[in-house]
């Protein structure tokens, strides 16, 4: 069991009477891609800062390698961290390589110019080192601030809404190079409003709105909230073949064109079992799927347990 | 200190790229030159009355003949002299308010480009910020306070009367526009600083850094009519007077510059 990266024990922030953060716990394991979720006002940011150690929580701790984060311990123990900002915030009149060589020195690394370089080299973007950061498109500003908070090689890297206002390729080449970093064997906290986003790169999901409401893999929240249900798609018209699973037992039967849903929750009948009863009755069956709620539903679900989640 | 000079270096880099802030200090630096040339060389051209001749100035030139380095001038050097050493502590308004330019453009600057936050996630220290800042504001305001000295010296050195630019360079000039210039426009952009804590603009904090630039004109009032005099001793007390506010506002600057005020209370 690897020890974990960075642990959040109990924390709590007030800023005056408003209680912004409440009893939030919760660790990061190397090489793993950790979701933040949350509407706006949930305490994300707040969280990230709070790691950072850019603001003290009023109760709880964090430890950053098993080291204890405190006034003194900070400046050190942010050498380890990577923060991608909400905007990305670079210096408009300066060049995005006199802007990276700042924070390379800023770090104190060795040939700074040497580490410029090779970021821009490693994020695609030396063609465009000389130009002045104010002349650059939004996704590659984005680009150069994540090439930025990633100069020093961080440990861990945290990523505020690092897709924020980007183009769908744009995007994309921020979550392929999110992937790339866990690849290296970095762990990322993302914090996203983007589910889809986070379906596709997160290992594990924490969702927030003042206090964690859940934590755990996608799938594991899919099957805390939704029964697992299976979609068999048939040749013809699948209206006739419900009678067959409601008599085998499956009371959870729906039609949606040629397709049936079948929940399989309560049953004692395994999916193998479903599809040859359905092949025996004279079904031309042509798939056999999984079916995923997306996680938007689970999110919602979660954020408004009474209601409908889609 | 080496993210301290990493920053300074941002902020040189980056004043490179907008020199109009320079522009108030220029019209500082034009107005301190062109009013003793008015009062002293201009005026008596056109009306052809020598200073000298002037009942109201004899008394004052009396007073400044007292000084030996003044013996052996001609009356009309001697109340050019006496004009262009007064009008010297005008040219103190350049460094102050290129300073405050500076000081509260970068940091309100950094506020509305929200690049201050990606520098805080950085080991920076607060001082080590405040630092880089600070440098980055005064080390202009004294490249200004050279230049605008040399303006001026080359100005008398032009148009004054024989004698007057060698009088004019000497301790008590390098004492208030190169010891009293700076210390005053750190305190400046000091202050700017931390007005910059609490406004939004550039323009509100240099308006409240007023406060500082006044005192400069009753300076120069005090020594016309309420006979002040710069003497070497005075200059020294004002310098020792500027650097104890300088680090009453250092003390106070680093308070108001921490992370978290920075963070969740400058909107």
């Amino acid at each position: 069991m690897p020890s974990a990266v960075l642990t959040a024990s109990h924390l709590s922030r007030r800023f005056g009477d408003r209680l912004a953060l409440e009893d939030v716990s919760f660790t990061l394991e190397p090489g793993e891609i950790f979701a933040l979720l949350g509407p706006n006002g949930a305490g994300k940011t707040t969280t990230l800062r709070i790691l950072a150690g850019l603001i003290a929580p009023s109760t709880g701790s964090v430890e950053i390698d098993g080291q204890p984060m405190s006034p003194q311990s900070a400046p050190h123990l942010r050498s380890r961290i990577g923060f991608l900002t909400e905007a990305p915030g670079l210096w408009d009149r300066l060049t995005v390589r006199d802007n990276l060589l700042v924070y390379a020195r800023m770090y104190g690394l060795p040939s700074p110019g040497t580490v410029v370089d090779e970021a821009l080299e490693r994020f695609e973007i030396r063609d465009r080192g000389g130009d002045r950061a104010a002349q650059l498109s939004k996704g590659l500003k984005q680009r150069v601030a994540l090439a930025r908070s990633l100069l020093h090689r961080p440990r861990i890297a945290m990523l505020d809404e690092p897709t924020s206002g980007l183009d769908p390729a744009s995007a994309r080449e921020v979550r392929d190079l999110v992937l790339s970093l866990r690849a290296q064997g970095r762990t990322i906290l993302l914090c996203t409003h983007n589910l889809d986003e986070v379906e596709r790169v997160a290992d594990r999901v924490a969702v927030l709105s003042r206090r964690l409401i859940a934590m755990g893999t996608p799938a594991s929240l899919r099957s805390k909230l939704f029964a697992p249900r299976v979609r068999v798609t048939l040749s013809q018209s699948a209206e006739p073949f419900t009678g067959v699973l409601r008599a085998a037992g499956l009371s959870d039967v729906s039609v949606e064109g040629r397709s049936l849903l079948i929940g399989i929750a309560n049953s004692t009948m395994a999916t193998p079992d479903v599809v040859r009863r359905l092949v025996e009755a004279g079904a031309g069956v042509e798939t056999v799927m999984a079916e995923e709620p997306p996680l938007e539903d689970v999110y919602l679900k979660l954020l408004n347990p009474g209601g409908e989640a889609s | 200190m080496s993210r301290a000079f990493a920053l300074l270096g941002k902020e040189l880099a980056d004043l490179r790229q907008n020199l109009a802030l320079f522009l108030p200090a220029l019209i500082v630096t034009v107005v301190a030159i062109f009013m003793p040339v008015m009062v002293a060389v201009i005026v008596p051209a056109v009306t052809g009355e020598r200073l000298s001749d002037s009942g109201d100035i004899e008394i004052a030139l009396e007073m400044y003949k007292k000084d030996p380095v003044m013996r052996s001038l001609d009356p009309e050097a001697a109340i050019q002299a006496y004009v262009f050493q007064y009008f010297l502590v005008m040219l103190v308004l350049a460094p102050i308010t290129s300073g405050m330019s500076v000081a509260a453009s970068s940091v309100i600057g950094e506020k509305q480009a929200r690049t201050l936050e990606p520098l805080l996630v950085t080991p920076i220290t607060t001082l080590e910020l405040l630092g880089g800042k600070l440098l980055g504001a005064l080390l202009p305001s004294l490249f200004v306070a050279v230049i605008s000295l040399a303006l001026y010296l080359a100005v008398v050195a032009a148009v004054a009367a024989h004698g007057v630019f060698g009088v004019l360079l000497g301790p008590r000039t390098l004492g208030v526009v190169l010891l009293i210039g700076p210390l005053a426009a750190m305190v400046a952009l000091q202050l700017a600083i931390c007005v910059s804590s609490r406004v939004n603009d550039a323009r509100t904090a240099q308006q409240l850094g007023i406060f500082v630039i006044l005192p400069i004109p009753a300076l120069l009032l005090g020594q016309m009519f309420g006979g002040i005099e710069l003497t070497g001793p005075v200059i020294l007390w004002i310098a020792l007077g500027l650097f104890i506010v300088n680090i009453g506002l250092m003390w106070f600057a680093i308070r108001l510059f921490d992370r978290e005020t920075i963070l969740t209370r400058w909107k």
